[in-house]
């Protein structure tokens, strides 16, 4: 096995293994924000 | 010339990628505009689409000729093909002897095009547009002519070294990340720069700048076979792997550094890994790729960490992805190049051949060097013309209003 396809699987172990450790949800979550500008529903006749 | 004749599956796949990298820079527009606040995005995708139409003159007229036409004392081309004299439909040698001249002139044009639009996202929401035109069409004819003619003009000086740049690291990003790092300092910080965070405005047109910028890339990589065969596909297969592995490996160190996997952290670290395969896509194998892609996805993310310690406003992060990403994989190339992907390359270190990866450090400093040199120049001529920069009044109302007197969105006042 030559050394670029070492490194390749060493890389890809890297990032495949460090999933495992890595927190199961973010630290702080954001409350969902209705932003001012949406538009109004509008009625619609027919 | 005898012995040229033009193949009709090489002429369709470089004037194919020439369309695909002309999507590239609306694409780039897309991820730009999003990453800015909503008064400014207008502004933002007219750089990208303002310098599709400038350097698509100027390239015809003078670029292209400067770049590309004949050699003079191996810094730049000759004025002989000015207005695309000599620059018909049968093929150059030098070039691409299996397509008309004017394809192959086509597919570089598209390069020109976009190596400036990158810049713009490092004096995003504070350049006057009067200043950033003249900025633009000096900086095509001094900055990017003259590095395109050392690393791909037939007699240039780095080509002549054995300068491995299959599609632009050096050409292209280098000269463009660090022009943006010499923008940013010279421009200064945007107002209320350090005392909150500019929130994106829109995250879903930034990813769907970042998906259309990895399609279009295709042609940027692959396209540069200049052939439909082997060699393209190659330069095809390493683009999306490095791409990929690059965007894993920038999710995964976000998350592990901020505790969160950051969507436009995965879209930024493809276009780090699009740009780090850029130099190296048709010398190096997949294995290669992938390593490459890892490195991208750490280097980068590291230059933003170290661009932020240093309070540079580089508005969007052009010399960490594309200064950064450039001269990794123009590094990288000169270590993982093997002759058994392309006969007309040369081996990396890692294949036995130390020397290359001198070369390619030679060709980074150079790079580097006049894009530091000649933007520098530029803007404080630019600056003696008009200033650089808007005023407080109007970088406080927007550029979108201030610049072109029209929102982005129908309702401008919530911002």
């Amino acid at each position: 096995m030559d050394p670029t396809t070492i490194m390749a699987i060493a890389c890809s172990v890297l990032v495949f293994t460090g999933w495992l450790v890595l927190p199961h949800a973010p630290k702080t979550v954001k409350p969902a924000v209705v932003v001012s500008e949406e538009r109004q529903p509008v009625a619609i006749s027919a | 010339m005898p012995g040229m004749k033009i193949d009709s599956g090489d002429t369709a796949w470089v004037l194919m990628s020439a369309a695909l990298v002309m999507l590239m820079t609306p694409a780039l527009g897309f991820f730009y505009g999003g990453l800015v606040r909503r008064k400014n995005v207008l502004s933002t995708i007219m750089h990208s689409f303002f310098i599709l139409c400038l350097i698509s003159v100027q390239w015809v007229l003078w670029g292209y000729s400067l770049a590309f036409g004949p050699d003079k004392a191996h810094i730049i081309g000759g004025l002989d093909w000015v207005g695309l004299n000599h620059v018909g439909l049968t093929p150059n040698a030098d070039y691409a002897p299996t397509i008309p001249h004017q394809a192959y002139m086509l597919f570089q044009m598209m390069f020109a095009v976009i190596t400036p639009a990158l810049i713009s996202g490092a004096f995003a929401e504070r350049q006057r547009f009067k200043a950033f035109v003249l900025f633009s069409l000096l900086w095509a004819t001094f900055v990017y002519d003259p590095i395109a003619h050392w690393v791909w003009g037939a007699g240039g000086w780095l080509h002549n070294l054995g300068t491995l740049d299959f599609a632009g690291g050096t050409v292209v990003h280098i000269s463009s990340g660090v022009s943006a790092l010499v923008a940013a300092l010279v421009l200064g910080r945007r107002i209320g720069f350090g005392q909150g965070k500019f929130e994106p405005h829109n995250a879903t047109m930034t990813v769907l700048g970042a998906c259309l910028l990895w399609f279009g890339w295709f042609g940027f990589n692959a396209g540069s076979a200049v052939t439909s065969g082997t060699l393209a596909t190659s330069a095809f297969v390493v683009t999306n792997t490095a791409t990929a592995m690059a965007a894993l490996t920038w999710m995964t160190v976000s998350w592990w550094h901020k505790r969160q996997p950051s969507v436009l952290g995965a879209a930024a670290g493809a276009v780090a890994g699009l740009v780090a395969i850029t130099p190296a896509s048709g010398f190096v194998n997949v294995m290669g790729a992938i390593v490459i892609g890892f490195g991208a996805g750490v280097v980068c993310y590291a230059a933003i960490q170290l661009r932020e310690r240093i309070r540079v406003d580089d508005a969007l992060d052009v010399w960490a992805v594309h200064g950064i990403g450039g001269t990794w994989g123009a590094l990288a190339t000169g270590l993982f190049a093997t002759v058994a992907i392309n006969t007309a390359g040369a081996n990396g270190l890692f294949y036995g051949n130390p020397k290359q990866a001198l070369i390619q450090l030679v060709a980074i400093g150079a790079s580097w060097g006049w894009s530091i040199i000649g933007t520098f120049a530029i803007l404080k001529l630019v600056n003696l013309i008009v200033p650089l920069r808007v005023g407080e009044d109007e970088e406080a109302l927007g550029l979108d209003l201030s610049q072109h007197g029209e929102p982005a969105y129908a309702d401008v006042s919530a911002f």
